[in-house]
């Protein structure tokens, strides 16, 4: 084969860099023209508050992701933390934040250990939970709708809704979840042996990483971060029931993978996951603003999902894929 | 752990034969029948337990028949209730075109469903898992987008599950020979044998001269119209209309039924008539579930702890599989 000149050479090996980025813009840009009001301040502050609690729950399924597995229960898990804030906030204060992230990252550890210690593949695994921690939202909530009141109610929410610099503090913990997350994946081991899992996971396991308790911490991560979106969900929010999250599943997924990490594991990384929740949440807003239904809303992300995955998947590591 | 290994209650001979017996899972089923009998006397061994246990069991069979042929060629397919909830849509906004036939519309989508999801993944190499359950969302946004939210009925093949027999529900009738069809075509055909080799090596098939990519892209086109074609079965029985509302619980019950069943999420081994047993099982315990006085909402956490002890074992010895 002739060499490529050295510009599409580049273009071709970075295509899953370049393409979402190029969508990012060319989405701000159309949604511009059609809508003048989509730069405005308000236009801003409705995408930075849509973006928030999404980057949040999308940089923990990054991480799952990124080993090559799948967790399915992220938006069940972010349901359940928000709904058990709203049920215990009077009895327990703000205890109710390290309550609501224990019960979350054990039902992490939960999917982990399905997943590594009994060899079941991840996405039945999680589904198989997620019907489960809807079992236990459904018990403790029972349909009802659950508002946040009162004294201790309003520090709680003071949590997302403490507007710093003219943005609400909720964007700000986004960030700092986002820089944390970066700084884990490409900095700290625990990063590294993430995409050497994902990458090759009997290469890993024979350079001495412990594979199954890495898949087990990755899980853990998954579940404290769907917990942490879920409180944070609950003090932005001020209320909710077994509702919240009903059209979240397929812009969450499609966010990680239209960032550009591949779902055979190994690529990709938080800072990917941050254009991808760019991309969704701002065709999101911009599709609101034209007064899309919800409903076809979720078609598109369906459509984007599969689209992205065709795009990204490495097809030079696999040969069967299932 | 005295109850198993060497010199305890349970040794392993006793276990060897149990996992070489069969259908290990006819015992189980006998043991949740006599062991709900036992608690409700009055309520469980009744006619109208039965025939509610038949239309579970009709229900969860003619979802989970077509996905078994997905599932034992190793891959997963989820998009059932999307052809259910999108199916539904079509024959009710095709009723004033085609009339009677409008029905045919759920065969037909089915296949076609099927045959999109089979190119697509063949062709395109990606994980079957995170296609079917983004054409699932994608279906169920459609039919809620077109109907406006509210179910459409189509009150004209409601006799197509007239009650026939007293206390046998038609539905569990019409299951019958579709179950016959789906084993027939597993275990008596070239197809069947074909696919069976592909779940258990896609590499070995290939080399032993298969051509691999025709008959997955076979296997879910075939999926798709028995569920098309189970579906013609369910609308009718559940009063003529499709949900426009996606429940995580029509997804997860059926694939409960399949492994339950004991068809290997691995593939290669299991089968429809494993499925019609699970199913089975499935139903009878959903009935004895809601026969205790509980909140439906523990019956539902209950099933659902249920579901993944069966995944789990299910699961059993599946290795080396990454992306699914």
């Amino acid at each position: 084969m002739a060499r490529l000149p050295l510009s599409q050479e580049w273009l071709r090996r970075n295509v899953t860099t370049v393409g979402p980025m190029v969508a990012a813009i060319a989405i701000i840009a159309g949604f511009q023209v059609i809508n003048p009001r989509f730069l405005s301040y308000h236009g801003i502050v409705a995408l930075v508050n849509n973006m928030s609690i999404y980057l949040i729950a999308a940089c923990g399924l990054t991480f799952v992701i990124m080993t090559g597995s799948f967790d399915f229960s992220v938006v069940n898990v972010l349901r359940l933390a928000a709904l058990l804030c709203a049920l215990n906030i009077d009895k327990l204060g703000l205890l109710v934040i390290p309550l609501a992230l224990i019960i979350s990252v054990g039902f992490g550890f939960i999917n982990g250990l399905l997943v590594a210690k009994f060899n079941i593949t991840s996405f039945m695994a999680t589904l198989g939970v997620s019907f489960v921690v809807d079992g236990v939202a459904l018990y403790l909530s029972g349909k009802r709708l659950l508002i946040m009141g009162g004294e201790r109610g309003e520090t709680f929410m003071a949590l997302a809704t403490t507007r710093i610099a003219g943005l609400p503090s909720i964007f700000y913990w986004a960030m700092g979840i986002l820089i944390i997350s970066f700084f884990i994946a490409m900095c700290t081991p625990f990063g590294r042996r993430t995409y050497a899992v994902g990458g090759n996971p009997i290469g890993a396991g024979l350079s001495g990483i412990n594979v199954k308790r890495h898949r087990i911490y990755v899980f853990m991560l998954s579940g404290f971060l769907a917990g942490l979106a879920g409180v944070l969900f609950m003090a932005w929010q001020g209320g909710g029931s077994m509702e919240i999250g009903k059209y979240m599943p397929p812009p969450l997924f499609a966010s990680v993978v239209a960032g550009g990490t591949a779902l055979t594991g190994g690529v990709g990384g938080p800072h990917r996951t941050l254009l991808g929740v760019m991309i969704i949440t701002w065709s999101e807003v911009g599709m609101l603003m034209l007064a899309l239904p919800r409903d076809i809303i979720m078609v598109v992300f369906g459509l984007i999902a599969i689209v992205m995955a065709i795009a990204t998947i490495d097809r030079r590591r696999i040969k069967i894929i299932k | 752990m005295k109850i198993l290994g060497r010199n305890k209650l349970i040794t392993p001979a006793m276990i060897q034969t149990l996992k070489t017996y069969p259908y290990p899972l006819i015992l189980v089923l006998i043991a949740f029948v006599v062991m709900f009998s036992g608690l409700y006397p009055g309520r469980f061994l009744t006619p109208l337990n039965f025939s509610t246990t038949l239309t579970q069991f009709a229900r969860l069979t003619l979802f989970a028949l077509g996905p078994t042929i997905v599932l034992l060629i190793g891959s997963l397919d989820l998009s059932y209730v999307g052809i259910w909830m999108l199916g539904g849509v079509l024959v009710w906004l095709l009723m004033p075109i085609l009339g009677m036939f409008s029905i045919l519309v759920y065969p037909l989508f089915g296949l076609a469903t099927g045959f999109l999801i089979g190119v697509l993944q063949v062709k395109a190499k990606i994980p079957s898992f995170i296609l079917t359950l983004s054409l699932l969302f994608t279906f169920a946004g459609l039919a809620s987008w077109l109907t406006g939210g509210v179910p459409r009925p189509v009150r004209e093949y409601e006799f197509i599950t007239e009650p026939l027999i007293p206390r046998i529900p038609t539905a569990f009738l019409w299951s019958i020979p579709i179950i016959i069809a789906a084993v027939f075509i597993m275990k008596r055909t070239r197809i069947g044998t074909y696919l069976y080799a592909i779940g258990s090596s896609e590499e070995g098939a290939g080399l032993a001269g298969i051509n691999v990519a025709k008959y997955k892209i076979l296997a879910y086109t075939l999926s798709g119209l028995f569920t098309g074609i189970g579906l013609i079965i369910l609308f009718s029985h559940f009063g003529c209309a499709a949900p426009v509302d996606l429940k995580l619980g029509n997804v997860v019950e059926p694939l409960a039924a399949m492994v339950l069943g004991g068809t290997a999420l691995a593939g290669g081994s299991g089968g429809p008539e494993r499925t019609a047993l699970g199913a089975l099982t499935l139903a009878v315990i959903i009935r004895g579930l809601y026969l205790m006085i509980l909140l439906p909402e523990v019956v539902d956490f209950l099933s659902g702890l249920l579901i993944v002890v069966a995944i789990v074992i299910g699961a059993r010895g599946l290795k080396g599989v990454t992306v699914t």
